[in-house]
């Protein structure tokens, strides 16, 4: 869906629509962080009374979301140029990474951060960092694969043409190849970071109080599971509708070849 | 400038800017390079002809180890071409590339696609890269098209950019792979005008292509490959007007020129 991008003027360039999408819906976000509690309350029983409850927990979804995915970006590239390493033990290793991650539920690979992983390793991390270091780790190894498929649908024309002008590997990756798989890996990477908001609802298990517990926690106390799920769901849909809507402008704005 | 190139007369006196001694290669089990010798020398326009799968192009291609030869030495310049990245990274400076696919960047502007090298590789400060690309696309007529992507540009321009992008590096030697072959026929000759004023000015060119009448104009010699090998070096006029090898009479015959 176009949504936002098409409001402009048409007399705008790319660029600046892309811009003035991206601010529109990135203010749009946080004014919702910030105001959530506000139209919440005016609503009727049972949301009405728990406004203040629902704000905090999108709260701690979108910050859950934005940590973890973040985190997933970074390993998932690391873990991309990792598989198409010539160093087999890196390249061998990547493989493990997202073999095992992506084979495991996560459900079992949260449970394994907060309960397993202090057993290992003498750290006991808080429940939101332990949710947030297993949704990152999980969301990286499928960002991996996209970011993978990105780079080696870049043409071997466009190497081959950097090299011999003389520019070096990591610059020839830099400025030439990254660039144009960015652009490929984008929808998938995005289809992952809105799968992200929707599982971070798993953190629940370990006790982060994020929207899905709060929905749970008000219809227990209210005995009203209908409405309290139905607000929660249209929380999750509008969140994830304005990360759509910016990376559409990422995407609209990369599309120089002017597809869109 | 002079057209006058004293290689023909005067061969051995000169340093030759490229050696190629017994360079073998094989892909697989098929043997493409073999035993092929030859010096390039400042200055010369070398063009290479043969029909496709003779060699020609991995041959054009060993010259900046896009393909690694598997024996045989191959020198540039006086650095010799091996493993060593360093020595790599240096001839690489100094050998222009010229696709038959372009391989322009698709996600930069003309300019940028010019000005990238240096300002990577040189180090040249972005506001001196920008300018030199400018004059480089004027060069090559494309000064109005500076700021439009590749897309955006005929086949003929976008080889032209890529020539300015290869020029941009202050290269001693450009080597062509099949430059017009990509392109629709009224785009040709655009290419190769911008060629041919390139050879004017003195560059040492390489050239792989099929435009024979090209060739004839403009090359100083003319290397027939068949089969991985060089059959034949000889000067335009003996090539094309006094060619007494059947099998370059037949290959000859076959091209419409």
């Amino acid at each position: 869906m176009s949504g936002l991008l098409s409001l402009w003027p048409r007399s705008w360039t790319r660029a600046r629509r892309s811009n003035a999408t991206m601010v529109a819906a990135t203010v749009a976000l946080v004014l919702f962080m910030w105001l959530l509690a506000r139209p919440l309350a005016s609503a009727p029983e049972p949301i009405g009374p728990a406004a203040e409850q629902f704000a905090e927990g999108t709260r701690v979804t979108v910050e859950l979301t934005l940590v973890a995915g973040l985190a997933g970006i970074v390993i998932g590239l690391l873990a991309a140029v990792g598989k198409l390493a010539r160093f087999a033990p890196i390249r061998l290793a990547a493989e493990f990474y997202i073999w095992s991650i992506r084979g495991t539920p996560l459900l079992v690979q949260v449970l394994f951060v907060f309960l397993a992983l202090p057993m290992i390793v003498p750290v006991q991390l808080s429940d939101f960092n332990s949710a947030a270091l297993a949704l990152g780790v999980n969301v990286g190894a499928y960002n991996a694969e996209a970011i993978r498929a990105g780079i080696q649908a870049v043409p071997k024309g466009q190497t081959e043409a950097a090299r011999s002008l003389g520019l070096s590997p990591t610059q020839t990756f830099t400025y030439v190849v990254f660039p144009q798989s960015f652009k490929i890996a984008l929808p998938p990477l995005v289809n992952n970071v809105v799968a992200l908001l929707k599982d971070s609802s798993l953190a629940y298990v370990i006790g982060v109080v994020e929207l899905s517990n709060i929905g749970n926690r008000v219809q227990a106390a209210t005995f009203q599971p209908v409405p309290v799920f139905i607000a929660t769901a249209s929380i999750y849909l509008i969140l994830t509708t304005m990360l759509t809507q910016i990376s559409g402008a990422i995407e609209y704005r990369l599309d120089v070849e002017q597809r869109h | 400038m002079s057209l006058v190139h004293p290689i023909a007369s005067l061969p051995d006196e000169r340093t030759p800017l490229i050696v190629a001694e017994g360079v073998n290669k094989h892909f697989g089990s098929a043997h493409v390079l073999r035993d092929v010798s030859t010096r390039f020398y400042q200055s010369e326009v070398a063009v290479v002809v043969g029909a496709s799968g003779s060699g020609k192009s991995t041959f054009l291609r060993t010259l900046n180890r896009l393909e690694k030869h598997d024996s045989g030495r191959i020198v540039v310049d006086g650095i010799e071409l091996n493993d060593s990245t360093k020595n790599l990274d240096a001839i690489r400076r100094e050998v222009g590339m010229v696709f038959q696919q372009f391989n322009l960047f698709p996600h930069l502007v003309a300019l940028d696609n010019v000005s990238l090298a240096p300002r990577k590789v040189r180090k040249t400060p972005a506001e001196e890269a920008r300018r030199a690309a400018l004059e480089l696309l004027t060069r090559v007529g494309l000064e109005d098209h500076a700021l439009k992507h590749p897309h955006q540009l005929s086949g003929g321009q976008q080889q032209r950019v890529a020539i300015a992008r290869s020029l941009a590096m202050q290269p001693k030697v450009m080597l062509f792979d099949e430059p017009t072959s990509a392109l629709d026929p009224e785009m040709i000759k655009e290419v190769l005008d911008v060629m041919k004023d390139l050879a004017r000015s003195g560059m040492t060119m390489i050239v792989v292509t099929h435009e024979m009448a090209f060739a004839r104009e403009v090359g100083d010699r003319i290397l027939f490959f068949d089969e991985g090998r060089i059959l034949q070096e000889a000067p335009p006029a003996a090539f094309f007007d006094d060619q007494r090898n059947d099998r370059i009479r037949a290959f000859l015959g076959q091209i419409v020129h």
